[in-house]
């Protein structure tokens, strides 16, 4: 029997249906929606990571210090994601979902630039991907997402540059659709 | 030294392309990028992609009917799984299917794929006894510290159990390192082999979800060594033999933390051995 599940003893019966915390959670979904999909390959997995987050976001609220929930359950994400992309890195069979148009939405934007830059984002390192959207999409600065991530600053800054360096690269010479991700 | 021209870091240029700089700061990168055209040819390129990455992954920001759901979902109600471990969703069922379509349409473009044809389980294999054992206790922590609700079977809740079970499938009596001093706190932990025999896993997490194992397995040769790390891909582990038991710690933490919480395993070790003895 599987006694792990709901180890934290946050009983669901202590709060009401939904309370003052539950609906600031609600208020960052789309944000954290966002920031999933900046984190996997594909549109289902985004929405998994996203369910895993929030999960993990409300079983743990005991331990949140009650300032800034947004960087907090952002830097859950980035370790989630962190976590999942060792797997799908050592599975890589699972990360091939991106060619089989199991988009969901409607984008305007050309399908063919799309899945250029998604496979330009994959040929990253989680890492170096995490601090280029956490700068680039969510807009923190360099020492937020060092307190996020745990790092010193001078390590955002190589990251941030190898990842901006890596996607032009990859973005230059499009030839390569990498299944593995170089040692 | 003029005006500080020459003093144009890679820093600053970044922090130029995300906005980060007073108008000051950016008049000097921009005269500075004036005379450098090939650094201004990576700004410019840098740009591109923010605004392209922006455009790219603004649709997703949005509320979903079912986002409420999303609340409900923790725990119970959260549909669970059937054998397949991977389809613990909707998601999860779509992307499996998916994936035995890619590698069937890849394998049969390329042949390449065909000796992973088979869908991978996320039960852990049992590992060839020639591993050793960091290889091992690293496996172990990419496969299961991947795994939100199945990563231990048994959870933190029940520890005088999971202690007493282990240590019955180890041969060798247990006590589970308490890591709360370092901020890490147990998430429970499972039955795998190690070279072949019965091994223990616990595993630990912060607050902010960053996780570690401990691995326990015999060690028939019954040799000692010191503390050792091997570091594969940014997963570090720290392991020592001592006696009957190999133990092996791993994360993907910095590696001074990691080295702290191979000394306070370590020192808990050694004491309930102490006091069993």
């Amino acid at each position: 029997m599987s006694q792990s599940r709901n180890g934290d003893g946050e009983g669901a019966g202590e709060h009401p249906a939904s309370d003052r915390f539950e609906e600031d959670v609600l208020a960052l979904v789309p944000a954290l929606r966002r920031y999933a999909r900046c984190l996997v390959r594909s549109d289902p997995d985004g929405e998994d990571l996203l369910q895993d987050c929030v999960e993990k976001v409300l079983s743990r609220r005991a331990q949140w210090r009650g300032v800034n929930l947004r960087a907090w359950a952002f830097t859950i994400m980035t370790n989630l994601g962190r976590n999942r992309h060792r797997y799908v890195t050592m599975h890589p069979q699972v990360a091939l979902d991106e060619d089989l148009g199991l988009q969901a939405e409607d984008h305007e934007s050309d399908p063919l630039e799309r899945s250029r830059l998604e496979r330009a984002l994959n040929g990253l390192s989680t890492e170096n991907r995490s601090v280029l959207m956490l700068v680039v999409i969510e807009g923190y600065r360099y020492q937020d997402v060092a307190e996020m991530m745990a790092i010193p600053i001078g390590t955002v800054m190589s990251r941030l540059s190898r990842a901006r360096r890596q996607l032009a690269e990859a973005m230059k010479d499009d030839n390569v659709i990498s299944m593995r991700r170089p040692k | 030294m003029t005006e500080g021209h020459n003093t144009v870091s890679e820093d600053d240029l970044h922090a130029y392309v995300d906005g980060a700089l007073g108008p000051r700061e950016r008049l000097r990168i921009e005269q500075w990028l004036e005379q450098n055209p090939a650094q201004a040819e990576e700004v410019r390129q840098w740009r591109a992609q923010a605004v392209e990455l922006r455009a790219h992954f603004a649709g997703y920001a949005r509320s979903d009917a079912g986002d409420r759901a999303l609340l409900l979902a923790n725990g119970s109600e959260r549909p669970q799984q059937n054998p397949a471990k991977d389809a613990r969703s909707f998601a999860g069922i779509a992307r499996a299917v998916a994936a035995g379509l890619a590698l069937f349409v890849a394998g049969g473009l390329t042949g390449l794929y065909a000796p992973t044809l088979l869908p991978t389980d996320r039960e852990i294999q049992p590992i060839a006894a020639a591993d050793s054992l960091p290889r091992q206790a690293q496996s172990a922590f990419l496969v299961y510290a991947s795994e939100v609700r199945h990563a231990v079977e048994v959870g933190a809740d029940d520890q005088t159990h999971l202690a007493t079970w282990l240590g019955k499938r180890l041969d060798h009596p247990l006590s589970i390192p308490d890591l709360s001093s370092l901020g890490f706190s147990l998430v429970g932990g499972r039955l795998l082999p190690v070279n072949g025999r019965a091994g223990a896993m616990f595993m630990y997490e912060d607050g902010t979800g960053r996780r570690l194992t401990v691995l326990l397995g015999r060690n028939d040769d019954n040799r000692e060594t010191s503390f050792r790390i091997d570091s594969t891909d940014g997963v570090e582990t720290f392991y020592w033999i001592d006696g009957p038991i190999g133990y092996a710690v791993t994360g993907e933490v910095p590696r001074d933390l990691l080295q702290q919480v191979a000394d306070e395993c370590y020192r808990q070790f050694e004491k309930s051995e102490a006091t069993k003895s």
